[in-house]
């Protein structure tokens, strides 16, 4: 199969001047007055149609630069890309909304900068005033929307252009609410009618489990690329070394807005129809508390979940982590990963105990963050981060994190 | 030498094509930023499209109450100041517009064209096409009612005449107003004075003989006479026209060469 994206020694620097008027005079006499900053080096790639590929890296290191090569939005310095196919970039959206035009002509003018032409435009006009929900609003100037309505129309037309190829950074959702579902529901959908993705997050999690070739990009050149898994834990451990790994960062599961507010802050529910979480209780040794003391091998913990399931969805799933002061994901379990598929119970609600005999996690402070996850696992409604906090004494002299189950023979 | 003029005669062909062929190409593009000019102009108004059309009409009324009403301007000859005032005053405002929003053009743009996937060649010609079409709108009406007729089929051609003709002065205001952002505050004054050097508030030979030897220096002294001349229905100045596509040839080339060299420069600067 062709390559659909093929970039050949791609560099993009930056030229920086002493003065503003070495810039004229680079410009006039055509000869080069300034010196470079490289924010890419020597990138070459290769990307068929269909791929997902992950990006990842540090902030800084290039990606975004990459991005915004690849969406045409810059022009390389050296080297090449070729692209095979309209490229939608889900990058800054809304951000050549007129304010005072109606989303009518908004909607008119950006398919147009996306090299649509109005007869095209026509045929996919309704579905996209029809996905955004803006309804009768879609002929009232887009500076009376609200954020949301913003959002959800600029994400509707940047994926109804038809693209070839999906320019993702970030965020799998937009919008909150039942339109973060549909949106995430969306880019699935590309991804299974086998369009390209490009997906830059820091969620190694999301990478992992949606990208089939991840590059890891590094102070402008490529430091490892391949399979998910290999590349993914690289980095991890290079972030670890580099002290850099936000907490949570493995798991972060969503960047929307309602993944990380919500049950950890308490917060209520902001959409009826949206699966959430009720409860959380966690019990040591059948003593329920939010901070527990835990004896390493002897205690038995156990966590259940309450969750409203939302309507119209499939019901979601439950996945809990165990950090250590750090942020740093020790350990985790998931009802998808380890294949229980949860229903309601008669009242329609949804219910899900957890236990982990004997916890073999050695002494140390540890956070427990639950989430509530699309039925892929991927889009996360909820998020109740530090659902407890587990404070864990032992016996005995061993270190590290977790005393592994062992046997010795002589 | 031959190489140079060949490349030179390329820049010209390329900087008279390219913005016209995009523009074509871009048609839809245009149209929609149309709509957004007129949207930004006139939002909150309440007569809407109605003021880019009027605003023209009523800085001429204002000139004309000045020289013809308050200093009771009367020349020699029998001619009709008023109808002299008007024919030139249209073309120069339509000018005077163009060259301002040029210096401030890509700042304008900035927000289409800064995160998108954007054809950058296509803003010149559409800074061009609103005035376009008010002045021609407005020149026609004033041409109708001073000179019957035929002269608002002449008038339908001077405007877009008069911008293609400024396209390469567009091309250097746009660069100019961008990396050297005291031009664009400098501009209006230029103009003002430019307003003065040319004979559009006199005739040519009110003049003292000295001064009047100097205009064939100010190309804009050229594009009066022949405005004047094409829509009175008098013999075409032909050394004014000679001159003002002498100039218009000299400047396309190396005009647009600068604008496509300055282009990856654009998105940096913004």
């Amino acid at each position: 199969m062709s390559a659909l994206i093929s970039v050949h020694g791609l560099s993009k620097y930056y030229k920086l001047y002493a003065h503003d008027f070495d810039r004229v005079r680079e410009i006039i006499t055509g000869k080069p007055h300034h010196q470079k900053f490289y924010a890419l080096h020597d990138i070459n790639l290769e990307v068929r149609e269909g791929q997902v590929v992950g990006l990842v890296g540090k902030n800084g290191a290039g990606k975004s630069t990459l991005l915004k090569l690849l969406a045409n939005t810059m022009q390389p310095s050296e080297g090449s890309i070729n692209i095979h196919g309209r490229v939608a970039a889900l990058l800054e959206l809304g951000a050549s909304f007129h304010p005072e035009m109606s989303g009518h002509d908004n909607v008119y003018l950006n398919c147009a900068i996306q090299g649509l032409s109005t007869a095209e435009t026509e045929r996919v006009y309704a579905d996209i005033v029809e996905f955004s929900g803006i309804g009768e609003f879609i002929h009232n100037p887009v500076k009376t929307y609200s954020s949301g309505m913003f959002v959800r129309l600029a994400f509707s037309i940047a994926t109804h252009i038809d693209p070839d190829i999906l320019i993702i950074d970030e965020a799998l959702s937009v919008g909150d609410g039942a339109f973060s579902r549909r949106s995430f529901d969306r880019i699935m959908a590309f991804k299974k009618a086998g369009k390209t993705i490009f997906f830059c997050s820091h969620s190694l999690y999301q990478v992992e489990a949606l990208c089939d070739h991840v590059l890891w990009i590094d102070e402008g050149r490529i430091r490892s690329a391949g399979a998910p898994a290999p590349v993914i834990t690289a980095y991890g451990e290079f972030l670890r070394m580099e002290s850099a790994l936000p907490p949570g960062a493995e798991m972060q599961a969503n960047q929307s807005a309602n993944a990380d507010e919500g049950a950890a802050t308490g917060a209520a529910m902001r959409d009826g129809d949206l699966p959430r979480i009720t409860a959380v209780r966690v019990a040591v040794d059948g003593h329920e508390a939010k901070t527990q003391r835990v004896m390493s091998g002897v205690s038995d913990v156990v966590i259940e979940i309450d969750f409203h399931p939302g309507r119209n969805l499939p019901t979601p799933s439950v996945a809990l982590v165990f950090s250590g002061g750090d942020g740093r994901a020790l350990a985790s379990a998931g009802t998808l990963n380890d294949g229980l598929v949860l229903s309601p119970g008669a009242d329609g609600l949804g219910h899900v105990r957890v236990r982990f005999p004997k916890l073999p996690l050695l002494k140390g402070n540890y956070n427990l963050d639950v989430y509530l996850l699309c039925e892929r696992g991927l889009h996360a409604y909820e998020a109740a981060l530090q659902a407890a906090e587990l404070n864990v004494e032992q016996r005995g002299l061993a270190i590290g994190v977790v005393d592994l189950p062992h046997q010795w023979e002589v | 030498m031959l190489n140079f003029v060949l490349r030179y005669c390329r820049q010209i062909i390329d900087g008279l094509t390219t913005p016209f062929v995009l523009s074509y190409r871009y048609r839809g593009l245009m149209w929609m930023l149309l709509r957004r000019e007129i949207a930004t102009r006139t939002s909150g108004t309440a007569l809407g499209f109605i003021w880019p059309l009027v605003q023209p009409a009523l800085q001429v009324l204002g000139f004309w109450f000045l020289f013809d009403v308050v200093y009771g301007m009367r020349l020699e000859r029998g001619a009709n100041f008023l109808s002299y005032l008007l024919t030139g005053m249209l073309p120069w405002l339509g000018l005077s517009e163009v060259l301002n929003r040029s210096a401030n053009m890509f700042r304008e743009f900035a927000s289409v064209f800064r995160r998108t996937p954007f054809p950058i060649e296509i803003l010149p010609v559409q800074l061009l096409c609103l005035p376009s079409v008010v002045y021609t709108a407005v020149l026609c009406l004033i041409a109708g009612l001073l000179f019957g007729a035929l002269a608002v089929l002449k008038a339908l051609v001077v405007i877009p005449l008069l911008m293609v003709w400024l396209l390469p002065l567009v091309l250097c205001c746009a660069l100019l107003g961008l990396f050297l952002r005291d031009f664009a505050q400098g501009l209006p004054f230029i103009l003002m004075l430019l307003l003065y050097c040319t004979p559009i508030l006199y005739f040519p030979d009110m003049l003292p003989a000295a001064m009047r030897t100097w205009l064939w220096l100010n190309p804009f002294s050229d594009l009066m006479a022949l405005i004047h001349a094409w829509l009175q229905g008098l013999a075409l100045p032909l050394n004014s026209l000679w001159r003002l596509l002498g100039l218009w040839l000299l400047l396309l080339g190396p005009a647009w060469l600068l604008f496509r060299r300055s282009l990856p420069h654009v998105r940096e600067v913004l």
